[in-house]
């Protein structure tokens, strides 16, 4: 991780809020997401439609579910699953209009996800509203073995498939929703360096 | 900027006020591909004077051996689409640029939504065949002022089939954005081309529906303003011009020998966009270019369309 160090393709994020003018507006958020809805059901609703999709993850560190219940009078679908929203994401997309306003929250990999989901209706990534919560754990793909690492923590990390040791690098691909992961030992075989936990 | 010298080929006059110009290379080779929506600019040589307008370019973008262009006389203007009418016909010579695209289709559109007002259909004809070839799914909106107005409609007829709408002012009908931007499927793209007053109908009623401006696109070239006459000095060149009320700034720069960057010629892409370092009056902006917070700082121009009022103007050129 570099300091102060902007990367174009690095994503960022901002607190979600409602868009106006709209005719319809889909919040979409997983475990520790459930805090950003809360945030933006405290702020003035706007009038047109709303319906709300909240993933119940393990991750989640309070009862979101059950608070989101009493507070959202709209519209509400609380899957258990990440793939269960994902589907039931898919399934509303085809149902939503030009002028429907898009928010999602939650970890880097959960929000990708979703992101995957809206571009293939053909929604424009900087059209969707997105918050980062909970965690700054990142996917990572291994450039050497394609496969992508959800939620790594360290900065140097053995892939998930291959196990090679991967080095996170701050270059992030939208479509593939990750950041780029090169094996860091590559010149010179064991010579690993210090593993540290940069994104808790 | 590299020129073409192109030669007219056949002038045809498509309704009482439109002529559609196919241009070919002068020396026989096939003319550069380009996409749908490109324009160039055509430089015209007018008693002695340069002037360049841009025009759409209409034909399919498959076709190389010929270019297609429709000019709309505009009979109180400064004399451009006068002299395309009464001066150019079979067999005149024209320098035009290469082929630049301001107003491209969007690769990621699920949906195409085209409206045209009156001569703006030119940028479409060629977006069509894009579309077409591509099987988009779209939808044409042409609107004019009465029958006899409707150019193309007959090749349009045959491009889009039931994909046309026309409407027709004299007869009563009206575009409504409102009801045409609502309910649209995610994924829509809409595109205008037209009378500014339409142009920013549609863009208003697009955003009031919540549409994302990454959705809405528009071209709209505006022709250079008459107005008073001003001096200014061009630093970096070291030299103080005249800009005669009928010409441009950047004409005015281009007569002084200078070749100054451009692409619409029409206050729209920012291309041609220079810094003021002085002005004792007031700039005339007149551009789609800058923000209303950029314009109102005064510290940049677009020579292309904008003037001044003023005494004494420093740009840094
Ligand atoms: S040339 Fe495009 S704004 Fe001037």
């Amino acid at each position: 991780m570099q300091r102060g160090y902007w990367i174009r393709s690095k994503p960022l994020y901002d607190s979600l809020v409602w868009q106006t003018p709209a005719v319809a507006h889909l919040v979409v958020a997983g475990g520790e997401g459930g805090i950003a809805v809360l945030k933006l059901f405290q702020q003035m609703y706007p009038k047109e439609p709303i319906q709300v999709l909240y993933a119940d993850l393990p991750t989640a560190k309070k009862n979101y579910s059950d608070i989101l219940q009493q507070i959202v009078l709209e519209e509400l679908d609380i899957c258990d699953s990440e793939e269960s929203l994902l589907a039931n994401l898919e399934q509303r997309l085809k149902d939503c209009t030009m002028g429907t306003h898009f928010y999602v929250a939650g970890s880097e990999a959960f929000m990708w996800q979703v992101l995957q989901k809206t571009r293939a209706a053909g929604v424009q990534d900087v059209d969707v509203q997105k918050e980062l919560c909970g965690t700054l754990a990142r996917p990572v793909y291994c450039v050497h073995c394609k496969t992508i690492t959800r939620d790594v923590h360290h900065n140097v990390f053995p892939c998930s498939n291959c196990g090679r040791h991967l080095f996170v690098r701050d270059h992030f691909s939208r479509r593939l929703g990750a950041y780029m992961g090169v094996m860091v030992d590559a010149e010179e075989p064991g010579n690993i360096p210090q593993i540290e936990e940069v994104y808790p | 900027m590299s020129i073409l010298n192109v030669k007219v080929a056949d002038v045809e006059q498509v309704t009482d006020m439109v002529k559609h110009f196919t241009l070919v290379q002068e020396n026989g080779q096939p003319l550069p591909r380009f996409s749908g929506g490109s324009h160039v600019v055509v430089s015209m040589n007018i008693n002695g004077r340069i002037h360049r307008n841009p025009y759409s370019l209409m034909g399919s973008p498959e076709n190389t051996d010929s270019y297609h262009i429709s000019v709309r006389r505009q009979e109180n203007s400064r004399g451009g689409s006068v002299f395309m009418h009464d001066g150019v016909e079979v067999g005149s010579t024209l320098q035009i640029t290469y082929p630049v695209n301001l107003f491209s289709l969007s690769k990621l559109g699920k949906k195409h939504i085209l409206v045209a007002g009156g001569i703006g259909i030119t940028p479409f004809m060629s977006q069509i065949a894009d579309l077409n070839r591509l099987g988009d799914d779209y939808e044409m909106h042409y609107a004019f002022r009465s029958a006899e107005h409707g150019a193309f409609v007959e090749q349009l007829q045959q491009m889009c089939g039931d994909r046309l709408h026309l409407h027709i002012e004299s007869e009563g009908q009206r575009i409504n954005f409102h009801n045409l931007l609502s309910n649209q499927p995610l994924g829509t793209h809409i595109y205008v081309c037209g009378p500014e007053p339409m142009v920013n109908a549609l863009l208003l009623t697009a955003k009031d529906l919540g549409w994302p401006k990454t959705h809405v696109h528009s071209e709209q070239f505006l022709a250079p303003p008459i107005g008073d006459s001003f001096r200014v000095q061009l630093v970096k060149s070291n030299m103080e011009i005249e800009v005669p009320g009928d010409m441009s700034m950047l004409e005015a720069m281009e007569e002084a020998g200078l070749e100054p960057d451009f692409l619409c010629r029409g206050g729209a892409c920012g291309r041609c966009e220079v810094e003021v370092l002085e002005c004792d009056g007031a700039l005339m902006h007149n551009d789609h270019y800058l923000s209303d917070a950029e314009k109102a700082s005064g510290n940049k121009i677009m020579p292309c369309v904008s003037r001044a009022r003023c005494q004494k103007l420093l740009l840094n050129i």
